[in-house]
This record gives C-alpha cells, sequence and structure tokens, in this order.
C-alpha cells in the first residue's frame, strides 16, 4: 500500500482512491476512532467516500464497481480509463470529480479521439446514442470487449458525478487543481436514428453456479438482458449484483419500494426504456405499481405517494445524469426537512449514482428490454412539437390491421366501432367465457367489454395493438367479476399446485382427436381448462386458445415474457394431466 | 446431463420449436436418454394441439351480428 501511494501521484488519482478505500472500509468495520485513525494512517480518503460513512455498504458498492471497472479488464489501459473519468466529469461540468482526475489526460492520437467522441455522445446524449456510434469506434479496432470496458468507465464516471453532486463533498486538499485538458467537440445532435440494439453480441449464457446467476435468479426470476450481453467479462456482471444487493436489497434505511422508486424516476427521466420498464417490473412485483401501466406519470411519480416520498422523489430526479442541471440542485435541506436522516440520504444519493450507472451502461450497449415497455422514450419527448427529432425507425413496429378505424372512433365516427366489434366479438367472447366459465353471462359481458371500450378510446394511444388494449378490457372484466362474485376466494394465487409435477405418464394416442368425438372433447377441454389456476389458465387461454402471440398475452397480463411462458407451461403440463385419461394409447394401438 | 425437473422447466420453447439451437441440444441429449420425458413433450404436443383445435369457448358464427346490433345500439342510446 505504501509503496503504491509513493507512486500515486504518476499514475493519476483513481488507483488511489480505489486502494484507499479497501483499507478505509475494513476500518469502517470496526470501532469508529479506529477508522479516523485510519484515515490519518493511509494520508488520503477522498471526501467524496467519507462522507457516506453513515453507510458503509453503499462504499462497498461503489468499491467493487470501481475496482471491477478501473483495476480489472484488460483491453483498455488504466491511464485511458482515467481519462474517460476525467472526460465524463467535464462533460457533467463536476468540478469535485474533474480534480479528482486531474491529472488524466486524453492522448492526442486519432483513435483515442474517436474514443473521446464516443464518450461525450454517451455521457451527455445518451438518448441519441445510436448503433452508429459503436460501429465508428470499431472501425478503430474496438472489438466487443473493449467496448464494454469504454461504455462501463463512462457509466462509472456518471456515477460518481452523481454522488458529488448529490453529497457535494469538499474538495480533497491533497488534490492539486486539475490540468487543463482538450477534449474534441461533440455537437448537440440533430437527428435521431433509432436502431435496433444490443450493439454488442451475445455471448454465451454464463454458468448457472455464478454467484450473480444465482443472485439474479432470486432477486429477478431471470437473467436480464443488460447483465447477460455482459458475460464477457464475469467479474463485471459479479460486481454489479453485488452493488445491487448491496443497495437496493437492505432496508434499514429506505426501504426496497423507495428505492425502486428512485431507479424508475431517474430512468424515466433519463429517457431510458429498459431500466424503467425493469424497475417498473421489479415494483410491479412488490405490488407497488398502480394497476394500469398508463397511470404511471413518466419522469414524475408513481402512484399515490405520500407526501414525503413525493419529496424524495422530486429532489432524486435532479440527481439525473441527462437532465443534469434543468430542474434546479439537489438540496439535501428539503429533504432533512421532511424527516430523511442523513444515512437515508446518503442512500438515496447513492442509489442515484446505481441508477445513473445502469442508465449509461444499457444505452451504450443498447439492450433491448425483457419485457414489453409500459412506456417507450426517445428524444422526441424532449421536443413534443418539434419535427426536428422525429425517429428515422430501422425497426419497423407490427402493423395494427385496426389502426385507421381507430382514427376514425377517435375522431368522432361512431358508426366505424361496428366494424371493431364485428373482428373482434368472437376473441372478447372466448375470453369471458374462459374466464368466468358461466357461458350465461358471457353475452351480456361481451356487450359490456366493448362499451367500455368504446368510452375510453379516446384515451388509447397505441402502445399496443387495439386488438392487444381489447383483450386487456375483457380480461379485467371477466376477473372483476369473479372478484365480486367471490371476493372471499384469493383467485389470483393458488400454492395447490406448488409441487406439481407431471404424473400421468402413459404414451398417448397417435391420433387421440380420434377416440373422442368433437362435441364430447370440446366439452373435456372445457372443463379442464376451467379448473386450472387463474393464472395458469389466463396465459393458456390467451397463448392457445385465442392464439396471442407470447409478447402480446405478457402485455394483456402485465407480466414478464419468462414469467408469460412459465405460466403457460405450467398451464399446458397441468391440462395435459387432465386430458391424459381419455387419449392415451389403447391396448389395440401399442 | 440434465435431470427431469430441469428438463421439465425448460422444455416450453422447445415444444413450440422455438428453443435456441444450445438449449434445443441440451434438452434432446437428456430426451434421447429419458423414456418418460419423451412421453411427456409427445403428450403436450397432442394437447396444445387439442385446445387449439377445440371450440371450447367459441362464438357460434350466428351469434356475431346480433352482438353487434346490440352494442351499436347501447352506443347510440347513451350518445343521444
Amino acid at each position: 500500500m505504501l509503496r503504491e501511494l509513493a507512486n500515486a501521484g504518476e499514475r493519476g488519482a483513481i488507483l488511489t482512491v480505489f486502494d484507499f478505500m479497501s483499507d478505509i472500509l475494513q476500518a469502517w468495520n470496526e470501532a469508529l476512532p479506529r477508522d479516523m485513525k485510519a484515515a490519518a494512517v493511509y494520508g488520503f480518503v477522498p471526501n467524496l467516500f467519507l462522507c457516506q460513512r453513515q453507510l458503509p455498504r453503499a462504499v462497498e458498492a461503489e468499491e467493487c464497481l470501481i475496482n471491477a471497472v478501473v483495476v480489472c479488464g484488460n483491453e483498455m489501459s488504466r491511464s485511458h480509463k482515467e481519462a474517460i473519468l476525467r472526460c465524463v466529469a467535464e462533460v457533467q461540468k463536476n468540478d469535485y470529480c474533474r480534480t479528482l482526475y486531474g491529472n488524466a489526460l486524453p492522448a492526442a492520437s486519432v483513435g483515442d479521439s474517436a474514443l473521446f467522441i464516443f464518450a461525450i455522445k454517451l455521457a451527455r446524449f445518451a438518448p441519441w446514442f445510436s448503433k452508429g456510434d459503436t460501429s465508428a469506434l470499431k472501425e478503430w479496432g474496438f472489438n466487443d470487449e473493449s467496448l464494454l470496458e469504454a461504455v462501463a468507465t463512462i457509466a462509472l464516471g456518471h456515477m460518481l458525478c452523481t454522488l458529488a453532486d448529490g453529497l457535494s463533498p469538499v474538495s480533497d486538499p491533497r488534490l492539486a487543481l486539475a490540468c487543463s485538458a482538450e477534449f474534441p467537440l461533440v455537437p448537440e445532435p440533430t437527428d435521431w436514428v433509432e436502431t435496433q440494439g444490443p450493439y454488442l453480441s451475445f455471448p454465451a449464457e454464463p454458468s448457472e453456479k455464478s454467484p450473480s446467476y444465482i443472485f439474479f435468479r432470486q432477486e429477478y426470476g431471470f437473467l436480464p438482458n443488460l447483465f447477460l450481453v455482459q458475460s464477457v467479462r464475469p467479474d463485471l456482471v459479479e460486481a454489479e449484483a453485488r452493488a445491487l444487493e448491496n443497495l437496493m436489497l437492505p432496508e434499514d434505511h429506505l426501504s426496497r419500494i423507495q428505492k425502486e422508486q428512485i431507479l424508475v424516476t431517474l430512468s424515466a427521466a433519463n429517457l431510458n426504456t429498459y431500466c424503467f420498464t425493469m424497475g417498473c417490473q421489479v415494483l410491479s412485483v412488490l405490488g407497488a405499481l398502480p394497476g394500469e401501466s398508463d397511470e404511471i406519470i413518466a419522469g414524475q411519480y408513481l402512484g399515490q405517494l405520500s407526501p414525503q416520498d413525493k419529496t424524495l422523489l422530486d429532489e432524486a430526479v435532479k440527481l439525473g445524469a441527462f437532465v443534469k442541471g434543468s430542474r434546479g440542485r439537489f438540496d439535501r435541506e428539503r429533504l432533512r426537512t421532511v424527516g430523511f436522516t442523513e444515512a437515508q440520504i446518503v442512500e438515496a444519493v447513492a442509489v442515484a449514482g446505481l441508477a445513473n450507472f445502469l442508465n449509461t451502461l444499457q444505452a451504450g450497449v443498447g439492450v433491448v428490454p425483457d419485457f414489453p415497455p409500459p412506456r417507450t422514450f426517445s428524444p422526441k419527448d424532449l421536443y413534443p412539437s418539434d419535427e426536428k427529432s422525429r425517429p428515422i425507425s430501422d425497426a419497423t413496429r407490427p402493423e395494427d390491421p385496426d389502426a385507421e378505424i381507430v382514427t376514425c372512433v377517435q375522431s368522432g365516427e361512431i358508426d366505424a366501432f361496428e366494424e371493431l366489434v364485428r373482428r373482434h366479438s368472437r376473441r372478447v367472447y372466448g375470453i369471458l367465457a374462459g374466464v368466468v366459465g358461466n357461458m350465461d353471462d358471457v353475452q351480456d359481458l361481451t356487450q359490456d367489454v366493448f362499451l367500455k371500450a368504446f368510452e375510453h378510446i379516446g384515451a388509447f394511444q397505441r402502445r399496443s395493438k387495439f386488438s392487444t388494449w381489447l383483450t386487456s378490457i375483457a380480461i379485467n372484466t371477466g376477473t372483476q367479476l369473479l372478484r365480486d362474485r367471490k371476493p372471499s376466494e384469493s383467485l389470483s394465487e393458488s400454492d395447490e399446485d406448488e409441487g406439481f409435477c407431471p404424473r400421468q405418464i402413459q404414451d398417448w394416442a397417435e391420433n387421440p382427436e380420434r377416440l373422442v368425438a368433437a362435441s364430447q372433447r370440446d366439452e373435456l377441454v372445457r372443463a379442464a381448462v376451467l379448473r386450472l389456476p387463474e393464472k395458469y389458465r389466463f396465459a393458456l387461454l390467451l397463448r392457445d386458445i385465442e392464439q396471442l402471440s407470447t409478447e402480446e398475452a405478457a402485455t394483456v397480463l402485465s407480466i414478464s415474457i419468462p414469467a408469460m411462458k412459465a405460466r403457460l407451461l405450467r398451464g399446458r403440463l397441468m391440462l395435459r394431466e387432465s386430458l391424459t385419461p381419455y387419449f392415451v394409447r389403447r391396448a389395440r394401438e401399442s | 446431463m440434465l435431470t427431469c425437473a430441469e428438463f421439465l422447466a425448460e422444455f416450453g420453447d422447445y415444444v413450440e420449436n422455438a428453443a435456441s439451437p444450445d438449449v434445443r441440444a441440451k434438452l434432446e441429449e437428456h430426451l434421447h436418454e429419458c423414456k418418460s420425458c419423451q412421453v411427456i413433450v409427445d403428450s403436450t404436443r397432442k394437447t396444445i394441439r387439442i385446445v387449439t383445435d377445440s371450440a371450447s369457448f367459441t362464438l357460434a358464427a350466428d351469434k356475431v351480428e346480433p352482438i353487434v346490433r346490440d352494442v351499436m345500439a347501447r352506443i347510440r342510446t347513451k350518445k343521444r
């Protein structure tokens, strides 16, 4: 350590930061006076970390990321990474970080110039970042791994600037003033080219035994694309998993929901569809997201929050990487006034730092959401009435065959609605029949669904196809009827199937349809489907009976695609179990 | 090689012929050795076929127009 201290002046600040942090963390685990001694012994611990002393686990999370991004990795030199961190500090106009990396200077080669143009575009104009920016760097010999290192370093720079913005550490007396540095000028983009990610190729899925894989499986139920695409650097994924674990899971200061709300709100402010979608999914699982995704007021508040939580998000959003300064400066005093403790405020800033890290990382690698986004953000959200930033899309959205008619109805042509009823009455009827079971109600309910759709068609914003939207209304209408009839029964969850595994292992006939008359077969299927627990029944109804795509069905049920697939498979296996006695191979057939 | 429990947790895409080549190879390695899972895959595919082809929840064709008529009548009444 002392030897490295002696060399620290030559090698830039970041090594010093990292090495000292592990020592100070060790000290923090012991008594407070020793902590102070440790700082005195080692001479210098950046105030950025000292001022988080109320929350050692936050510093530990930051240490993990700094180690993985700056110290590890074999593709880019440490001096390049430090120069990128300095570049991000310049872009963010962050004096503290500018001084922290004051010795880091960009090299003068043309290839380096391309790297800094890349860094500035991502650090300053992330919503405009596209595959073309990545391709430009690949022309200079960058491969997927070195691109990932560059992107992660830019993301780390954002995180450190966020911490400095939120915590306002006093400058470190040991650091000299930053040397002046010239970085390329990158003008504000005028056109947005929407490109389909990811910009890096997906490596093989990581080992199921790796701790990060286990963490994501346990906490998220699947391995999100954002982490899957980084599998080439398992140590980096591991550090990100540890950072999430240290910051998001403990509830000794802020609650998990408060922290996820910060993540979602900042992602919306940064116009990051991926992280917004993932955050909404987590909130939904935590039961903290209002039923309809339309109720999310993007960039502002989620659902019905307490005045204290509104203030928390109102301040946290000021730390957005992309919107810095546009909503005013982060105001710690305001949070104290409404009752937040120092540790809670430090945690809020640390979570905002992590949110900016993940947002920038995603924007750089371009992975697509793991499930249907409740809302898609783009640069045009910044200029709602300006034509110049309209996307030039290279990703074709699925055409909605009802789009024209919907436009007519929305503009007041009532009669046009007739065709929508004609086209979709069979599907709505089928859904309701599968949800409520009692056929006597179904025709009246079908009419009710269309009346609701007509009443609300003005609010239909075409984020999905009209038929998907209508199917959601049908599912909700049927479910509500069941709830009204059997309020005491929990219809959405059933534990009886938790230990389900197939018991019927008999061969089925080659043509099982021939064993039973069509009308009897329909009745067998109907009875077996209606016996399925609700969540599996709905999945099977949408996918196998009404033939929606997996994505559409997941949208209707407001669940992720992996969750949809899991429910569908369980539903199919349970149905197979019920039907087996009727369709097994007869003796003469075998 | 996969256990039966692992196979049963993963074969959803396989029955729809939508599994990635890697997953498919892993599943087929297990299937090659396991008669029980062969039976489950075969009967699950047949279950999907039967359910997809059934008319269990289908609205009869002659019921469509009465629904269209009633819905539009209720809308027009409300709008008056």
